[in-house]
């Protein structure tokens, strides 16, 4: 893993991704006077330009350009291709969705990267795929066959019982679930270039969902709240990095996209989820469990843009057929909780 | 030009899907920051207003505003086309019933218009490597744009850039992203645009599209950058980087009222380039031609 960062022929170059230093992926939106400076004077100036790839910025810069959209979790090239159609930012490539996983138990591991590949060659729009917790071979795979965004995911089967995979180091940027803020942070500190908040994967139920994003939202509204020292017993309380804490809390938002996942099922649930201050959505079973699914997809798709206008979600939950069969969350046992699994 | 419209400068980020908030951001610092130097420059001149003051003389006031519908879009002079997917984006305004309005607004109005990355491939008149049923374009610049031109997501990079047209006491270097880019393959001359058109068939699937014809324009496709060294570098992975001999691709252009980049200025936090497009909107906006 240790060439996966290239890096540019000039002296002393900075590592992009060591901590302090790390490119915040909202710098246009830090109130800080040196969020808003060119932080590339450090750069060195030679006749031919220096290009660097796999830097923070070009990894969390992909995530920016997903906001506002809805990425589904497609089985085969032609459910990708559907996504494609609706309108989908982004496809999850995997072999079952949560809600069969749920239903079959076994071991979920990554996909067959034959049919990832498929997937691959039959949209235009970015490929992610999922690998294990902790699974860095998984992930070294899915780097190799070029998938442009990895999943960390607790919807697979973690493959080690202690560590998540070190992030830092793949040039194919991540995108992992978080319940609460020490999650997340600490995912970031990884190398995690994307958040998204768990929910409960495979269920058709946003309680979950609607959860996590609320824990999210209050431990940052609390940080904003904090003095330096308060701060620092945050960052204890929360187990996570003080810098990374400390930036939030400036930024009143993740430093990093952050999308919903989950349990949304209806064009409603994702509307919710982008009132409650979400970038965009992770629908998983919701659309190629239910009884429509191209009509389901691009009504969230319109209904992710247009979340606050009831007028057009009014308009694109009509007819949208069977939504898929729910598990109610509240019922269920917490052994069975997917998001539990993340650690 | 009425009294009402210089009375108040609404400029709007069309918000349909993909990174709009940060232009949104630093257009509005932008907006803030030009009364500012706008007093600065006025104290140089020392009074002897030029021309370039002279058009800026008496700045109205600027809103920024997010564009989601039809309405919104009514109450701008000038628009940015975020980055985001553009077949998403294309998709969506399709569905608010947007993309006829886009078209009048950016080729009939001929409003200004600045569209970054995806917001480059709709703003071209024909675009490569789009999705097996095609994606509707706005069109507006004649140009032939390649979508995830350097490839998939690990080759996408950051690079300096020189951009001349920055020049203004700025420094012209340019620190920016590419985030599977696209890039200008072509500039379209007259009657090209037909010929394109007979060529639909690209690798593994993938379509050339072309945009609606319009009100044609007689402004020339102005080159702003290039970028040095990729086309070199590539050449072992892409065969037609080529064909653009060793001067670089093209990530920047202008024509007329339509101004592209297929990097993302919005993701550096460097609002250089969102000042220097607001003064030409100013100035665009105010001029009497118009």
């Amino acid at each position: 893993m240790d060439s996966m960062m290239s890096s540019s022929s000039g002296p002393s170059q900075p590592t992009p991704t060591t901590l302090p230093d790390r490119p915040s992926a909202f710098r246009s939106q830090s109130s800080k006077p040196n969020g808003t400076t060119n932080p590339l004077s450090s750069y060195p100036t030679t006749s031919s330009p220096p290009t660097q790839s796999s830097t923070f910025a070009v990894k969390a810069g992909l995530a920016q350009m997903l906001k506002g959209g809805v990425i589904m979790d497609v089985v085969d090239a032609a459910q990708a291709r559907i996504a494609e159609e609706a309108g989908a930012c982004a496809v999850m490539a995997l072999e079952r969705v949560p809600a069969d996983i749920r239903a079959q138990g076994g071991v979920a591991r990554m996909s067959d990267p034959q049919m990832i590949q498929e997937i691959m060659r039959a949209v235009t729009i970015p490929v992610m795929a999922k690998a294990r917790i902790g699974h860095l071979v998984e992930c070294q795979i899915l780097q190799e066959i070029g998938v442009d965004y990895i999943d960390e995911s607790e919807v697979l089967t973690p493959a080690d019982p202690t560590y998540h995979v070190e992030k830092n180091g793949f040039a194919t940027p991540f995108v992992c679930g978080c319940r609460n803020l020490g999650e997340a942070l600490r995912r970031i500190s990884e190398g995690a270039a994307m958040i998204r908040t768990k929910g409960e994967a495979g269920t058709g139920d946003v309680v979950e969902a609607v959860r996590h994003m609320q824990t999210v939202n209050a431990q940052i509204a609390r940080a904003a709240g904090c003095s330096e020292p308060e701060l620092r017993a945050l960052a204890r309380d929360l187990e996570c990095d003080l810098g990374l804490l400390r930036q939030t809390a400036q930024l009143k938002r993740l430093p990093v996209v952050n999308f919903a996942a989950g349990g949304i099922a209806t064009p409603a649930d994702a509307a919710l989820m982008m009132q409650m201050g979400c970038d965009g959505v992770f629908v998983g079973s919701g659309i190629f469990k239910s009884g429509d699914a191209k009509a389901r997809a691009k009504a969230i798709v319109q209904a992710t843009t247009h979340y606050n206008d009831p007028k057009v979600l009014a308009e694109v939950s009509v007819g949208l057929g069977e939504a898929m069969v729910g598990i109610n969350c509240g019922a269920m046992g917490e052994q069975e909780k997917l998001a539990k699994r993340g650690w | 030009m009425t009294a009402q419209e210089l009375e108040h400068l609404t400029i709007g980020v069309l918000a349909l899907q993909g990174a709009f908030v940060e232009h949104i951001a630093l257009l509005q610092k932008a907006a803030e920051e030009l009364p500012l130097e706008h007093e600065a420059e006025r104290h140089t001149t020392g009074g002897l207003s030029d021309h370039g003051t002279a058009q800026l003389s008496g700045l109205p006031p600027i809103t920024i505003i997010p564009v989601r519908n039809p309405a919104d879009l009514s109450r701008c002079a000038a628009l940015v086309l975020p980055g985001g997917e553009s077949t998403s984006i294309a998709l969506i305004a399709a569905r608010t019933n947007l993309l006829p309005l886009l078209r009048d607004f950016v080729k009939v109005a001929r409003k200004p218009v600045w569209g970054t990355c995806a917001g480059l491939i709709l703003l071209a008149e024909v675009a490569d490597r789009t999705k097996s049923t095609g994606q509707e374009l706005i069109g507006g610049l004649d140009v032939r744009v390649r979508r995830n031109y350097f490839g998939r997501q690990v080759e996408s990079f950051e690079a300096e850039l020189d951009l001349p047209f920055l020049q203004d006491g700025e420094r012209t270097s340019f620190h920016s992203v590419f985030i599977r880019a696209p890039v200008v393959e072509e500039v379209l001359g007259p009657n090209r645009k037909a010929e394109v058109e007979e060529h639909v068939e690209g690798p593994s699937g993938t379509v050339t599209v072309t945009a609606p014809s319009k009100k044609a324009t007689m402004a020339e496709v102005e080159i702003l950058a290039r970028l040095p060294g990729r086309a070199k570098a590539l050449k072992d992975k892409v065969a037609t980087a080529e064909e653009l001999g060793e001067d670089g691709d093209i990530v920047a252009v202008r024509q007329g009222n339509v101004f592209g980049t297929a990097f993302h200025p919005e993701l550096t936090g460097d609002g250089r380039i969102h000042r220097w497009w607001l003064k030409e909107v100013l100035k665009a906006t105010r001029s009497p031609e118009r």
